[in-house]
């Protein structure tokens, strides 16, 4: 079980004039069983690179594994419907993909285009709705006449409901309040632990990166910057300057307090911090 | 679905991307006139040579061309089967399975496919070589005698190019929502019928509600910043014809009398 990337270059609309080199050579190991954050500037190429995923964009030159699924460029590729039941994908703007007359129809119809029959994947789709935070009373309702926040709740239901063993989400959270933004960040970080799934995750949010994440991948103009654990990434502050990236307010915090001589290494959230200050004042 | 041009801007710089639009506009008439005159094999041998040189003078690429007619194949060939049923005029050509073949319905089918062709390669010309702002204006001035008539001149200008300018929006909108819902398990290309026809609604009702979605916003921004039909409103880029343009125009209507003699003398 791995996803590699393999020196793998993408560009779109090859021999036009809009031609534009959106990836290049893309080497790159995803840690299964763990939570990836994939972070850069608009335009890094960061969904482009995650559409490779489950087979919606196919490499321009290079290979490409995920688990026994190996796609080399310019090869025709069979059977990509396997390959997306693994690897769910939510768009960055989910909510458009929306369709069927009823919520539970369209959370189940993911499952039911991979085989579940339709009980089963009725209650496939209840569950979903509830992970999400959305009541039953939904169920019934046109997925039209919601919220947009509550329209990429349900976008991200429909894929929950496929169970993919690996789950890649395009800034789920961007557009949430912040309370709904925790609580999705908390159930993909569930999905990790408790069900073991491999989660892939782009965002622009540092602390989403600090509190959730095992590691990160920072993308630059279409190429990988780096490739860490989220921790090295923090420690180390010449990325986060030379990156442009504010640091998440409990490693500034510990910063300045470093710089006034109080030591709080070991220290992971701000109740031991404050106990530590309390301590040195006293 | 990339490699789609119909309607869209490319920016090369060439002759024709040059031209006034009013000119470019009335020359494609012309031209769309001259392809509807019956003048025979040598008419349309002279517009086939006429259309790809304009075709290659504007910098496209001819593949398009081949692309654009992938899709009607089914169409021509439909056509292709009544004609040979219906179409019973001219020399026999020969016969297959006791059913004769005449040689009016292979070239009626014939004709029909280089029409088709032709219009494809005009008006994918005058779109692509065209900034639609400028495709606007040339609509505008040319409608602009039918006020009198109380054509609106300006809201048909203004509505074509909304349609014109939102072609490939919604062409990048439909390949966003094909992928969305490929990553749902719709599969269009290997998939049973039954579930193909499930795909396609799956991505006809997407479209359907973001493009009125679409329209909704635009017409806020539009208002929003104070646009009104029926105001009388100065240009910031005014149209000059030059003398090329005159010759253009000349040319097409000399191409016009040409195959009109054509037809009549064949
Ligand atoms: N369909 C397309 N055709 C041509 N170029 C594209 C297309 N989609 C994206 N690009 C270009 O590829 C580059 C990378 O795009 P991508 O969507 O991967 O960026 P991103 O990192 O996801 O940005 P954001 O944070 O804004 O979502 C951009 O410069 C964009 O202009
Ligand atoms: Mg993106």
């Amino acid at each position: 079980m791995s996803i590699e990337f393999k020196k793998i270059d993408y560009t779109y609309s090859v021999n036009t004039p809009f031609q534009f080199v959106a990836l290049k050579q893309i080497d790159l190991n995803i840690e299964m069983n763990k939570v990836t954050a994939i972070i850069g500037a608009t335009g890094s190429g960061k969904s482009t690179l995650v559409q490779h995923l489950n087979g919606l964009i196919l490499p321009t030159s290079g290979q490409l594994i995920v688990n026994d699924f190996v796609i080399n460029a310019n090869v025709k590729v069979r059977n990509l419907k396997s390959l997306r039941k693994n690897v769910g994908l939510v768009f960055q703007f989910p909510e458009y993909q929306l369709f069927e007359e009823s919520i539970i129809k369209d959370i189940a119809f993911g499952p039911k285009n991979f085989g579940v029959p339709e009980d089963e994947a009725n209650k496939i789709a209840k569950a979903s709705l509830k992970l999400v935070g959305l009541d039953e009373s939904y169920l019934e309702k046109s997925p039209l006449d919601l919220s947009g926040g509550q329209k990429r709740r349900v976008a991200i239901a429909g894929i929950l409901a496929m169970e993919p063993d690996v789950l890649v989400l395009d800034e789920p959270t961007a557009g949430l309040d912040p309370q709904g933004a925790k609580q999705m960040m908390e159930l993909f970080k569930k999905l990790n632990t408790v069900h073991n799934k491999t989660v892939l995750l782009v965002t622009h949010d540092m602390e989403h990166v600090y509190n959730y994440c095992d590691n990160v991948v920072v993308m630059k103009k279409g190429e990988v910057f780096l490739n860490s654990s989220v921790n090295t990434f923090f420690e180390n502050t010449t990325y986060l300057d030379e990156l442009n990236i504010l640091a998440p307010n409990i490693i500034r915090l510990k910063n300045m307090l470093k710089n006034h001589n109080i030591d709080v290494s070991g220290c992971d959230d701000i109740h031991s911090i404050c106990d530590k200050i309390v301590k040195e004042l006293k | 679905m990339a490699s789609f041009t119909l309607g869209k801007y490319l920016p090369y710089n060439s002759l024709i991307h040059k031209m006034d639009p009013r000119a470019k506009i009335i020359v494609m008439m012309l031209l769309l006139c001259a392809i509807f005159i019956p003048a025979g094999f040598i008419g349309y041998g002279i517009l086939v040579v006429i259309v790809t040189s304009i075709v290659l003078v504007s910098k496209l690429n001819l593949k398009f061309v081949v692309n654009s007619m992938k899709p009607m194949m089914f169409m021509l060939v439909f056509l292709l089967i009544i004609n040979i049923l219906v179409i019973k005029t001219g020399p026999i050509l020969f016969s297959l399975f006791s059913l004769d073949i005449y040689l009016d319905a292979i070239m009626q089918t014939f004709y029909i496919a280089i029409r088709l062709l032709l219009m494809i390669m005009i008006t994918t010309c005058l779109t692509a070589t065209t900034k639609p702002l400028e495709l606007t204006l040339g609509i505008e001035d040319l409608l602009k005698p039918l006020k009198v008539v109380k054509v609106p001149a300006h809201e048909i200008a203004m509505m074509i190019s909304i349609a014109l300018r939102f072609i490939p929006t919604l062409i990048e909108e439909t390949e966003r929502i094909m992928k969305a819902q490929a990553s749902r398990g719709v599969d269009l290309q290997e998939g049973k019928i039954k579930e193909k026809i499930g795909g396609i609604l799956s991505l006809i009702v997407p479209l359907f509600v973001s493009s009125f979605q679409r329209a909704e916003e635009l017409a806020f921004a539009m208002e929003a910043r104070g646009y009104s039909p029926g105001e009388i409103r100065t240009r910031y880029k005014q149209l000059h014809m030059k003398y090329g343009d005159y010759l253009a125009i000349v040319f097409g209507v000399l191409l016009n009398i040409v195959m009109l003699t054509l037809s009549m003398v064949f």
